[in-house]
């Protein structure tokens, strides 16, 4: 299935796209054509530090996450790591501008959450979400073993409490609020395992990793049931749920076989010290 | 009134709280053709009815020509939700494939990429759309992770990547829900081509739409994705806190034509809400399709005829019809 540029597509046929990329290549790690996915993920990086989601598409996303983490697993401390990690750095959700804290300060914007803490978007420009900001937390607490800088130890602090601070009342997680329009949102399955993948280690994490544990019930998403997997192993749980049959999805299959197997080490992260 | 999350500012610019005429560039370009904007309302109490029939009614009362096309049906999948209110409809979706395919069209493919749900497929399957539509994964397309292409000019932005499976359609069949919308009012034919812009690229939710501005972004899709025709499911819409926390409610009908600003126009009447309340009607007015009810061809059942009001949010109450 790995395209003969050295990635993967999202589904068998299409082009390669990084994220698919970046999970093939944790689950293949060690293997020649990890070797292979590597050369294609430095290819693409920008030379702002952010990388491109894809050959043709030339804005950097949050998948600058996914390349740091992959650079930590294979070693690779060089130019390309250092200024993946500086770009996730400067990264941040909008709504924790200046602007944006001084117009919620002055009532003008009705804020849902801490605006003083400061997340991770999907892209430059945009609001924090949950997902980008888990992916983010991994990234960086695993560089931290070669970045010891006072300003990833302040982001990594700053995006776990912004993760518990849009945590829902039911312990879970939404994709971004705990509430819209003053109503409750329900927790899912796949956002919650994100971020308690994100938050591993923290110690304010039993009811949520109750919840996600109860979500494991929830046969309706492969997707959702491969994050759970990997992220209530990586919080010593080990869930019941076996392996669904064969999919298309490439996301799902690498996911599956991350969360199945020892490359879940290759996510783990512990707290920051 | 105040600002809510979705309006934060962007770091690099403080224009996206004004309105269409505040912002800077263009207005949509393309003008309104009245002879192209016929809207047909046609009863449809339940989904157990002949479908096909109506649609195909409709299809022919707008004088829509699809023989040899390269069509994309367009549904509004948005959440893990068998009982249709979230959704567009299986039924509505299988009978528009059945109609199109025997009015002759090239092809028929159905593609969406959901808002916010990342697992497409397995919402398509909650939604039944798998079990009902026949080799439905052969001609289904996640398009939050198709291959891609660069638009030029779309807002403030300079461009937007697309989907390929989109831009290589020669129509595309807006098959919306009919429901209110917490921030833009209602979310009908227009508001679904949102399911068109790639969170393999923007993520999940395609926030960059937002900051953009809801508004705006509704319209320069549209403008992009000109070619299209709308059948809206408003069979059993929603009402209130849409456009997922809302209640089912039934109006019974499917609103078709060519003029997406018209459909959406008259389904707003049918829900009793004024068109004019919502911003993005008033911006593609007369650039993309109109809103005056005078001058939209209304075909089929006359509005007052199925006309029920829908329960609108607070800020939205303003604008019920009298």
């Amino acid at each position: 299935m790995q395209n003969a540029d050295g990635g993967w597509p999202y589904f068998p046929g299409k082009q390669s796209w990084l994220e698919p990329t970046a999970y093939a290549a944790l689950a293949l790690h060690g293997e020649p054509e990890a070797e292979r996915a590597w050369k294609l993920i430095e290819s693409w990086q920008r030379p702002d530090g952010g990388w491109r989601p894809a050959a043709d598409v030339q804005l950097p996303n949050w998948t600058a996450s996914l390349c740091v983490t992959i650079a930590v697993a294979r070693g690779e401390f060089g130019g390309a790591f250092e200024r993946g990690v500086s770009w996730l750095l400067e990264s941040q959700g909008v709504e924790s501008a200046f602007i944006n804290r001084a117009a919620a300060k002055l009532g003008w914007l009705e804020a849902d959450r801490d605006l003083s803490l400061t997340a991770w978007p999907w892209k430059p420009n945009t609001s924090s979400w949950v997902e980008p900001t888990a992916h983010a937390l991994v990234a960086l607490k695993q560089a931290s073993a070669k970045v010891s800088s006072d300003e990833l130890r302040q982001r990594v602090r700053m995006g776990e409490a912004q993760l518990l601070d849009v945590r829902c009342r039911d312990y879970g997680w939404n994709y971004g609020s705990r509430a819209a329009l003053g109503v409750d949102l329900p927790s899912y399955p796949e956002t919650t395992a994100l971020a308690l993948l994100g938050l591993q280690g923290r110690a304010e994490l039993a009811q949520s990793i109750a919840l996600a544990t109860n979500l494991t019930r929830d046969k309706r998403s492969p997707l959702a049931r491969a994050w759970l997997r990997i992220a209530l192993r990586l919080n010593g749980v080990e869930p019941d749920l076996p392996l669904g049959p064969p999919l298309r999805d490439v996301v799902v299959t690498a996911l599956d076989a991350i969360g199945a197997g020892a490359k879940l080490e290759l996510l783990r992260t512990g707290a920051l010290g | 009134m105040k600002m809510k999350r979705r309006d934060f500012l962007p770091i690099a610019g403080a224009s996206l709280v004004a309105g269409y005429a505040g912002l800077t560039g263009a207005k949509p370009k393309g003008r309104w053709h009245p002879e192209s904007s016929p809207v047909t309302i046609i009863k449809a109490r339940s989904y157990s009815e002949d479908l096909a029939s109506k649609i195909r009614e409709g299809i022919e009362t707008c004088g829509l020509d699809v023989r040899g096309l390269k069509i994309l049906l367009k549904p509004n999948l948005v959440e893990f939700d068998p009982a249709t209110c979230i959704n567009t409809d299986v039924a509505v979706v299988a009978a528009a494939l059945e109609v199109f395919r025997s009015l002759g069209a090239a092809e028929v493919k159905i593609g969406e990429g959901p808002g916010h749900r990342r697992d497409t497929y397995a919402i398509a399957e909650m939604a039944r759309y798998r079990g009902e539509i026949e080799n439905f994964d052969d001609i289904f397309t996640d398009l939050n992770r198709d291959d891609v292409s660069p638009i030029e000019g779309f807002a403030d932005r300079g461009e937007i990547y697309l989907p390929n499976t989109a831009l290589r359609a020669d129509l595309i069949v807006s098959l919306a829900k009919m429901k209110t919308h917490h921030w833009a009012g209602a979310t009908l034919s227009m508001k679904n081509f949102f399911g068109l812009v790639p969170g393999s690229v923007y993520g999940w939710p395609k926030n960059e739409l937002h900051h953009v501005g809801i508004d705006k972004s509704i319209v320069e899709l549209s403008r992009i994705f000109r070619r299209s025709f709308a059948i809206v499911d408003g069979i059993t819409g929603m009402e209130g806190n849409g456009p997922i926390q809302g209640k089912p409610k039934p109006a019974g009908v499917l609103v078709m034509g060519s003029d997406l600003v018209a459909v959406d126009a008259t389904c707003c009447r049918i829900m009793g809400l004024d068109p004019q309340g919502l911003q993005y009607l008033r911006m593609a007015s007369d650039n993309l399709g109109i809103t005056d009810s005078k001058r939209i061809g209304q075909r089929g059942e006359t509005i007052s005829s199925v006309r029920t009001n829908f329960e609108l949010v607070k800020s939205f109450q303003q604008f019920r019809l009298a």
